[in-house]
């Protein structure tokens, strides 16, 4: 085998390795978007969520710049994807809430900073790093979870999550 | 000069939501990743020292080559020489250095730089790489997005070469200069949006100044401009150019814009 198939084998293996950990199984994503008020950057995120295969409708309030996104069955999707594409259209991420079934959020790659009792079959989870939140409101999640030894460390394969219901 | 402070302060306290995508000047924000927006600017100027107007006409091509970098694309083309012809062409790029972005605000700040060829006439002491002079520009800008209004600002350095082959720049006049704009711009309708169809209608009032470094001769321009947006994807801006200040030649300064602008959104996933 030469060099470059053996870089193929283990890209493919990576691909694999992370869509396994990553069956996060996102029913539906509510993005609040920042830095925006015209229709014409509203739809340049539009737009770029509508790239995504795994989405089924994108429905846009343009008052308040929130995009519900409804997608298939059975994706691989985590919340990363969501920050890069509104990322692209020139945006950031101001909240993402997402519906997840409960069982998942015990599991890799979510960690739950702050809980809820009463866990239902499906649950709406808010993602708490950095690119998931204001500026501002993130400065202050830092100081919060100060404990929590993961938080605020840049690492993009694990998300910590406030469970909403 | 007085009824036009009055002007700007009355636009600046109105309320509304804001724009930033000028005519003149182009903001910190770039066009969205792997999008291509095509332009076409048309411009009608009177000539100051000889009868009739000059005809511009600028299609332009921009392309997002990812969230923080796009580049531009320009031709010139007008009838300054009784013949409508190709005259030269531009490259641009900008880069956003910084983002601080909020529920409806933001601060930006990019870097950009152009290069333009240009084969007419030299006819003027106002430095224009845009349509008239071979050369280069560099400059930062910053926008600022609150809520209802979006205000803009830039500083460039501009220089000036021959314009090849049969122009070269004159010896008798500075061959380089700083440009300043200050912008501002804000969505007058719709009040509350009810979809991606509906029509936007933007104001906005743009400052363009020069200052030839050598000898500090300099102008002073005002763009009012109406902009309209359809179906989110589509613009129109009507424009008016108006000298407020001048110590420096200029053989055509005062004149109408029509601009003409569509956003592919993206190319590629």
């Amino acid at each position: 085998m030469n060099f470059l198939n053996k870089i193929k084998v283990i890209t493919v293996l990576i691909t694999i390795l992370y869509t396994t950990i990553g069956t996060a199984q996102i029913a539906k994503a509510e993005i609040r978007a920042t830095g925006l008020t015209c229709s014409m950057c509203s739809n340049a995120i539009n737009k770029q969520l509508k790239t995504l295969p795994e989405v089924v409708n994108v429905e846009t309030d343009l008052n308040t710049n929130t995009f519900v996104v409804e997608l298939k069955d059975g994706n691989t999707l985590t919340p990363l994807v969501f920050k890069e594409k509104v990322e692209k259209a020139g945006f950031f991420i101001g909240s993402l809430i997402i519906t997840v079934d409960s069982d998942i959020v015990l599991k890799k790659p979510y960690i739950i900073v702050k809980d809820s009792q009463n866990m239902s079959k499906q649950v709406q989870i808010q993602i708490l790093d950095k690119g998931f939140v204001t500026e501002k409101e993130f400065r202050k999640l830092v100081k919060s979870y100060k404990s929590v030894a993961t938080f605020n460390k840049n690492n993009e394969d694990v998300f910590h999550i406030k469970i909403l219901n | 000069m007085k009824k036009l402070f009055i002007i700007i302060i009355v636009f600046l306290f109105q309320k509304g939501f804001s724009q930033e995508l000028f005519l003149v000047t182009d903001p910190a924000s770039n066009v969205p990743a792997n999008s291509l927006s095509v332009n076409v600017q048309q411009s009608l100027f009177k000539e100051k020292f000889e009868t009739g107007y000059t005809y511009h006409l600028m299609p332009e091509a921009t392309y997002g080559f990812n969230k923080n970098l796009m580049f531009r694309a320009t031709a010139f083309v007008s009838n300054r020489n009784n013949n409508f012809e190709t005259e030269g062409g531009s490259f641009y790029a900008k880069y956003r250095f910084y983002s601080s972005d909020d529920l409806n605000s933001h601060f930006r700040m990019a870097t950009f730089g152009r290069y333009s060829f240009n084969n007419s006439n030299i006819h003027q002491e106002q430095i224009e790489i845009m349509g008239h002079n071979t050369g280069f520009e560099t400059g930062i800008v910053a926008t600022k997005l609150i809520k209802k209004l979006a205000i803009s600002s830039s500083v460039s350095f501009e220089k000036a070469f021959d314009n090849r082959p049969n122009n070269p720049f004159p010896d008798n006049i500075a061959n380089n200069a700083t440009n300043y704009t200050l912008s501002f711009g804000k969505l007058v309708y719709p009040k509350k949006y009810t979809s991606f169809k509906q029509t936007n209608i933007n104001l906005m009032l743009e400052f363009v100044g020069q200052t030839i470094n050598e000898n500090g001769k300099s102008y002073l321009d005002v763009v009012p401009v109406v902009q309209f947006i359809f179906n989110s994807q589509a613009r129109l801006d009507l424009a008016y150019r108006q000298e407020l200040l001048s110590s420096m030649l200029r053989s055509a300064p005062n004149g109408v814009y029509l601009n003409l602008y569509y956003t592919f959104f993206n190319l590629k996933g």
